[in-house]
């Protein structure tokens, strides 16, 4: 009898080892025992997966959103929301080739995303893409890989009392030497010029974003674009962007907590107006508007290098959805995107963003941003990439990140490592693809 | 031949045991040591065979020099304090006093705290604007101190909140092996007039070793894989200056999509916990005494 159990538990334990580990079964119709019929009970059982990686009010409409398009047709999404894991989420899932059906590209749909993706130029939103960002999402072999919801727009966000107190006009700030110029009154009246909210580097990568492209790329006639993209660039010629953040740091634009202070800090101190300048996009305005909802803020265009040069903005996507190419469930998905492409609910998912809507059939309502978002937008200021999507290879955002932080913290001999460090970052991830 | 059979089918019970090892543990570390001889980024489906160039570069790389100095301050200091400390708590508590469970208790709370939420409660007690610890140092007058900014500052304040939260394991470890040594021993030796503290390091020491050792090389494994708080605290900035190798190896997988190079990186830490565990184990095994 014993022996009997014993092999009976035995076989139950491996058993339920394997069950574990078995695949899941497939969601179409005859696996699951209930008996199906026609194309609507078909579709009602499909579960589409949804990767995103935004938070806040955003993340409640699109769940709103997603919950009126089941209800409206069937189709089940379970959406999950990582926020700012979604990097290490997404290389996890395609290094197992697992993707989800469907995914938001925080701005890799191209450089990253681009052979996991369903081309979607046979779709109707595609011709209602807003100009300023069409190029931007569209790949070297003319595919667009997504619909973008929103459009990306950063560019220096401010607070207009602390400008006004300390007597800066922000559209006379043309060029760096006027921001510093600005930063120099500012911080004669006591208030910080620049804030960082180091303690996540990502506010260092930030700085080269704006201030890089300004240096080597956004000159028509004289830039260094073709360099970085065949690796000929000369680093050495790094040291100038180095130099301006060490400069700031040495003049004592940054705050005291430059490598240790939070993003909910640095939103504070802005809308607070205990500091001036954040190199970010409208999120932080957003934010700050939260604990300071009568703070006066604004978006300035990113000044040229001298008056021979442009100011500009960064474009790109944001809210952006594509598919997987070898999703089970492309047709499903497809009815998806042609949900979220209406004018109506891309609008509605664009104003809880408070980004300017991405297809120019839908109009984003972005409250008090809307007439900087205007002005940025004008033809006088150029609209660029992010510098480390268009130019460096993939991986080396953390790179400039952590090089950042070094020269931040005063460490002796920090250009020189950066310098090195971007050399050998750049032919490494080069060899890589 | 009837015990044999009946050995058999008690081994059968290991089985699913060694599944879940082979799939979870020893899979993975075969895979780790394959993919750390490519330059793979992570989640390509291509990549290409580097020999053994990532593990010249880990030798070669100042930053993982950086966060192998951090790893051993972070395993080493931690034992240190949690051993030192959670002894003393230990000798205190086993004396009987009013309140002595609900001491023990408080003692031992936050080691019910997942370690990532500790490191956030403590950013609001170092941070530098509206840090609790600088609140108390305008209070005298004091100029604020920005904790963190240092990378030397930061290790230390991390290895310090480390010990602090995982002191009450090592304080039920050794309160155990307290209780396990007779009282003859204490009375024999207050007969010949041995002092408290010549019978604390001739007898409870000695016999505590057992306990010690436990309590050292779990500390040590803790601290030498210390990951949460210095992702709350700093996430291994300013630049790579308070990483441990435990974050410095998903910085490089995920992060700087060196992928390859952080599996050569985790075969190295692997190499160096079981070196340094094994010489503590050996150290202790040598110098224990049975009562």
């Amino acid at each position: 009898m014993k022996k009997l159990l014993s092999v009976l538990l035995s076989a139950a334990l491996i058993g339920g080892l394997c069950a574990g580990c078995s695949k899941a079964p497939k969601e179409e119709g005859g696996d699951s025992g209930i008996e199906v019929s026609g194309e609507e009970s078909e579709k009602s059982k499909t579960t589409l997966t949804f990767v995103q990686h935004m938070s806040g009010v955003i993340t409640d409409e699109l769940q709103a959103v997603l919950d009126e398009f089941e209800a409206e047709t069937g189709i089940a999404v379970e959406m999950s929301s990582p926020g700012s894991d979604i990097e290490e989420v997404m290389k996890t899932r395609m290094a197992s080739n697992t993707l989800p059906d469907l995914w938001t590209t925080h701005g890799w749909s191209v450089a990253r995303y681009g052979e996991y993706l369903r081309p979607m130029n046979d779709q109707d939103f595609v011709e209602h893409i807003v100009p300023s960002i069409k190029d931007l999402i569209t790949g070297p072999d003319g595919n667009i890989y997504v619909l973008p919801i929103d459009a990306d727009i950063c560019g220096i966000s401010y607070n207009a009392e602390v400008l006004e107190d300390a007597d800066v006009e922000p559209e006379s700030i043309l060029t760096w030497e006027d921001f510093e110029a600005a930063c120099d009154k500012i911080k004669a009246i006591g208030k910080t010029p620049l804030f960082f909210d180091g303690k996540d580097p990502l506010a260092f990568g930030q700085f080269f974003d704006f201030v890089a492209p300004t240096l080597y790329t956004n000159n028509d006639d004289i830039n260094r674009r073709e360099e970085f993209l065949d690796g000929s660039f000369d680093w050495k010629d790094w040291r100038e962007v180095c130099e301006i953040l060490e400069r700031w740091t040495k003049k004592g634009y940054l705050n005291t907590d430059a490598l240790t202070a939070d993003y909910a800090t640095a939103c504070q101190a802005l809308g607070k107006g205990d500091a001036a300048f954040m190199l970010r996009n409208a999120n932080v305005i957003v934010e700050a508007w939260t604990t300071s909802p009568d703070a006066r803020l604004g978006i300035l265009p990113i000044p040229g290098k001298d008056s021979d040069n442009p100011r500009c903005i960064i474009g790109g996507e944001r809210l952006a959805v594509g598919i997987w190419k070898d999703s089970p469930h492309q047709e499903e998905a497809l009815q998806l995107i042609e949900y979220l492409a209406q004018p109506e609910v891309c609008a509605r998912l664009a104003t809880a963003a408070g980004m300017p809507a991405g297809l120019d059939n839908a109009e984003s309502d972005t409250g008090k941003l809307a007439p900087y978002y205007e002005r940025v937008m004008s033809d006088d200021i150029l609209t660029i990439p992010y510098f480390d999507r268009e130019y460096l290879p993939s991986g080396m955002w953390d790179d400039l990140c952590v090089t950042g932080a070094n020269i931040v913290a005063g460490n002796s001999g920090a250009i020189d490592e950066t310098i090195e460090q971007m050399r050998q970052s750049y032919e490494t991830k080069k060899a890589q693809q | 031949m009837m015990k044999k059979r009946n050995k058999n089918i008690i081994n059968l019970f290991y089985v699913p045991a060694l599944i879940l090892f082979s799939v979870f543990v020893i899979y993975p570390f075969i895979e780790g040591i394959r993919i750390s001889f490519t330059n793979w980024n992570g989640y390509s489906q291509n990549y290409t065979y580097v020999g053994v160039k990532n593990y010249i570069q880990l030798f070669q790389d100042k930053n993982v020099r950086t966060a192998l100095i951090n790893t051993l301050i972070y395993g080493v200091g931690s034992t240190f304090l949690q051993n030192v400390i959670g002894l003393l708590y230990a000798v205190f508590l086993d004396s009987k006093f009013r309140g002595r469970m609900l001491v023990r208790t408080i003692i031992y709370l936050p080691v019910m705290i997942a370690p990532l939420v500790m490191g956030y409660i403590m950013y609001f007690l170092v941070q530098y604007d509206n840090g609790a610890i600088n609140d108390i140092l305008a209070v005298f007058g004091r100029q604020p101190v920005d904790w963190m900014n240092n990378g030397s500052r930061a290790v230390i304040i991390m290895t310090l909140i480390n010990s602090l939260q995982f002191v009450g394991i090592s304080m039920v470890i050794y309160m155990a092996g307290l209780q396990g040594i007779p009282g003859v021993y204490y009375e024999a030796a207050a007969i010949d007039g041995v002092s408290g503290f010549q019978a604390f390091r001739s007898i409870t020491l000695p016999l505590l070793t057992p306990a010690i050792t436990s309590a050292v090389v779990i500390n040590l494994i803790g601290g030498l894989k210390l990951f949460d708080i210095i992702m709350a605290l700093t996430m291994g900035g300013p630049g790579y200056s308070s990483h441990s190798l435990s974050t410095l190896i998903t910085n490089q997988y995920f992060r700087a999509q060196n992928a390859g190079y952080s599996a050569a990186m985790g075969i190295g830490t692997f190499l160096l916990i079981m070196f340094i565990s094994n010489v503590t184990m050996r150290y202790f095994d040598k110098k224990e005494v049975y009562s």
